[in-house]
């Protein structure tokens, strides 16, 4: 315990502390490795009391694995972890306070949901009245007591996630975990869920950590957001800070849809960068004559006048989504650029157009991908 | 214009809709009933396929004293029902009570031991990692291409050398040996199929070991101990040459030693009705058995616990 306090006062340890309330999961220099492959290097994060914190990265990046070592299922190569000021890096799974939402829902199919509700209570020995009372109040705010006597087989399978969740709630722990709870679902339902969730998190206010694949999920549930990428974190920060300030190209090619452009361009001078043969502000300052990346999101792009700052483009084909039309481009140079078109003037393939944006809206990016302030 | 506009519009199916669809609907019935017709006919077919040698078997046990003692033709008693050929079959060996009861303890502690053993290593094969597992593994597997009259002898001498021979609990290890090979494959395979995440959600509801095994993991690996049960059962209620070696004195006797002897006859001379009595006698348990724990050996117990 003392050197986990030892250990976050060090600058690494402390990423995500920001004059923070007391910090309910803390993760400090956590690796795992799965044989000779390291899937997990060094990980230092620290989760505030109450926060939704929401790990996303692509698939294989490490993210179940992380939230498996928080929940005891796997055991941590090297690191600590720490769960509401106590260290629980080699405690059992059941001695945490934690409880977990799997993707697969990981019912216990021979159980009623009564059944599966009170498992982990009858295990822990809990008087019969407080089992009783304390799935009544799960059910009730799942709203699943038409449910309670059927099994799971009978159940479809958004009716199956949330048990999956009352079982969560009645153990009453101090962190929930979820991985990818909502893959299953089909689009409507995962929408419907998505709410649920976020609603639930209001009402219990318990720590939350969710994992998903998807930026949207995490964008809307999130007010932490961890981006992880080859079990490295990316970035840690709100989603309006992943979004609008990211730290580097992964992160903002990631978070946001349709994807920022990438427009590789070279610095004129240490304020304007040559894109296209076009010269133009650039919105940070770089050594002259550096290759950098311009990230520009696709809602910042407009249609502009030819005589207004800008890049001529040739539009390849239209996506019409009714309030939004994309407009897939190609530069002179070749590089191809999406712009979101809100206007109600329709714009064909083929057209000639002339794309502008503010400076201050657009990211650069050194060639290493690192982002240029 | 849309889908249903075009439909309308089209001639063959615009000339008399109503009495088009009556006769479709004649069409379809007709050859529901003679796809149900021929469904039951082949079913029924196939029932007294499998039924008749129990069917002659039991009837002809029931043949009187001296029609018994001919070749059951025709597998039925002409001469009316008697129950002789059980007094028959009782009065050989130690009786037939006895050999039941042990063939039945045989059996019942087999099914017993080897359930146990193959689940636990059925678990331990499926869920731990240890040194060596994989060829561990084949090598249990592999002992099923040895057939067992090859190492009656060694068994034998084993069983001496314990004090073990000539015992219904020294036969009961030998079925149990044999047994396992199958009993471990099957159960490995059974918890392989447990979703990894039921077991994790386990253990976060506190449930380990000898719990986790007994309140989550075995409802739903019932299917296999349902296998590995009637498997152990059968093998042991009908293994012969084993017993035949290893037993000596007459009380210890198993059905398919003492059915040795009565198929053998006393001075030569077959006793049918005893044969197909002890026919009955040995099937009856079988079925039993069979018919108690089919319903866990059809039955996915998986059905909702994920996806
Ligand atoms: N039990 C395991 N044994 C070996 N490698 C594993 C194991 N579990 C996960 N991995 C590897 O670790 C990496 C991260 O996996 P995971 O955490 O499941 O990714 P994510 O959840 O982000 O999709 C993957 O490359 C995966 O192949
Ligand atoms: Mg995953």
């Amino acid at each position: 315990m003392n050197m986990i306090a030892r250990d976050m006062s060090h600058p690494a340890g402390s990423e995500a502390t920001a004059a923070a309330p007391s910090p309910s999961v803390e993760l400090v220099d956590v690796c795992k490795s799965f044989g000779a492959l390291q899937v997990i290097h060094g990980i230092n994060l620290t989760i505030p009391e109450g926060s939704f914190a929401v790990f996303v990265g692509p698939s294989g990046c490490g993210k179940s694995t992380l939230l498996r070592m928080i929940a005891g299922l796997e055991e941590v190569s090297d690191g600590l972890i720490a769960i509401k000021g106590r260290e629980v890096t080699d405690l059992d799974p059941s001695e945490r306070g934690i409880a977990m939402v799997f993707q697969s829902y990981a019912l216990y199919p021979h159980m009623t949901v009564r059944d599966n509700l009170a498992f982990g209570l009858k295990m822990a020995h809990t008087p019969a009245e407080e089992i009783a009372a304390r799935v009544a109040a799960a059910a009730a705010i799942l709203k699943i007591e038409p449910l309670m006597d059927r099994r799971p087989g009978q159940l479809s399978g958004g009716q199956r996630q949330r048990v999956a969740i009352g079982r969560a709630i009645v153990r009453k722990p101090d962190v929930f975990l979820f991985d990818e709870p909502l893959s299953n679902l089909d689009a409507e339902l995962r929408v419907s869920m998505r709410i649920e969730i976020a609603r639930l998190h209001r009402e219990l206010g318990n720590t939350m950590i969710y994992v998903t694949h998807d930026q949207t999920e995490a964008m809307t549930l999130a007010d932490r957001i961890v981006v992880l990428r080859d079990g490295r974190i990316e970035q840690v920060g709100s989603p309006r800070e992943v979004y609008q300030d990211p730290d580097n190209l992964f992160v903002a090619g990631f978070i946001g849809s349709p994807r920022m452009n990438m427009l590789t361009a070279s610095m004129q001078g240490e304020e304007r960068l040559l894109l296209a043969k076009t010269v133009l502000p650039s919105p940070a300052r770089a050594a002259s004559g550096d290759v950098v990346t311009l990230g520009i999101r696709p809602e910042h792009l407009r249609l502009v006048p030819d005589n207004e700052e800008g890049l001529s483009a040739q539009v390849d084909f239209c996506e019409y989504l009714g309030g939004t039309q994309y407009l897939y481009c190609r530069l002179p140079d070749g590089q191809a650029i999406v712009a979101e078109h809100r206007d109600r003037a329709t714009v064909f393939a083929g057209a000639p157009v002339r794309l502008g944006w503010s400076t201050g809206d657009a990211r650069l990016f050194d060639s290493q991908g690192q982002r240029l302030r | 214009m849309t889908i249903t506009d075009t439909f309308a519009q089209h001639p063959v199916l615009s000339a008399d809709r109503p009495a088009q669809m009556a006769a479709a609907k004649a069409l379809r019935a007709a050859r529901a009933r003679k796809g149900a017709i021929a469904y039951h006919t082949a079913g029924a077919a196939i029932v007294l396929f499998f039924a008749a040698p129990f069917v002659i078997a039991g009837l002809s046990s029931f043949r009187n004293g001296t029609e018994a003692q001919t070749a059951p033709l025709p597998p039925w008693p002409t001469a009316g029902f008697s129950v002789d050929s059980y007094r028959t079959l009782d009065s050989f060996g130690a009786g037939i009570w006895q050999h039941t009861v042990n063939s039945a303890l045989v059996s019942l502690a087999t099914v017993l031991l080897t359930v146990l053993v193959s689940l636990l290593a059925g678990y331990g094969f499926s869920r731990y990692r240890f040194p060596f597992k994989n060829a561990l593994f084949v090598l249990i597997i592999a002992t099923l291409m040895i057939p067992f009259q090859s190492i009656l002898t060694p068994l034998f001498i084993i069983l001496a050398k314990l004090g073990l021979n000539n015992s219904l609990f020294g036969l009961t290890l030998v079925y149990v040996t044999l047994q396992l090979p199958f009993s471990v494959f099957m159960m490995r395979n059974a918890f392989d199929a447990v979703p990894k995440e039921i077991e994790e959600a386990a253990r976060i509801d506190g449930a380990r070991d000898l719990r986790l095994l007994a309140r989550v993991l075995l409802p739903l690996v019932l299917p296999g101990v349902a296998t590995v049960a009637i498997f152990a059962f059968l093998n042991a209620w009908n293994e012969f040459l084993a017993a035949l070696v290893l037993l000596s004195s007459n009380e210890h006797y198993t059905l398919p030693v003492l059915m040795m002897a009565v198929r053998a006859g006393r001075l030569g001379a077959i006793n049918w009705g005893a044969v197909q009595a002890g026919v009955v006698v040995m099937t009856i348990p079988c079925l039993f058995v069979f018919l108690l724990l089919q319903r866990y050996y059809m039955r996915g117990l998986m059905a909702g616990a994920v996806k």
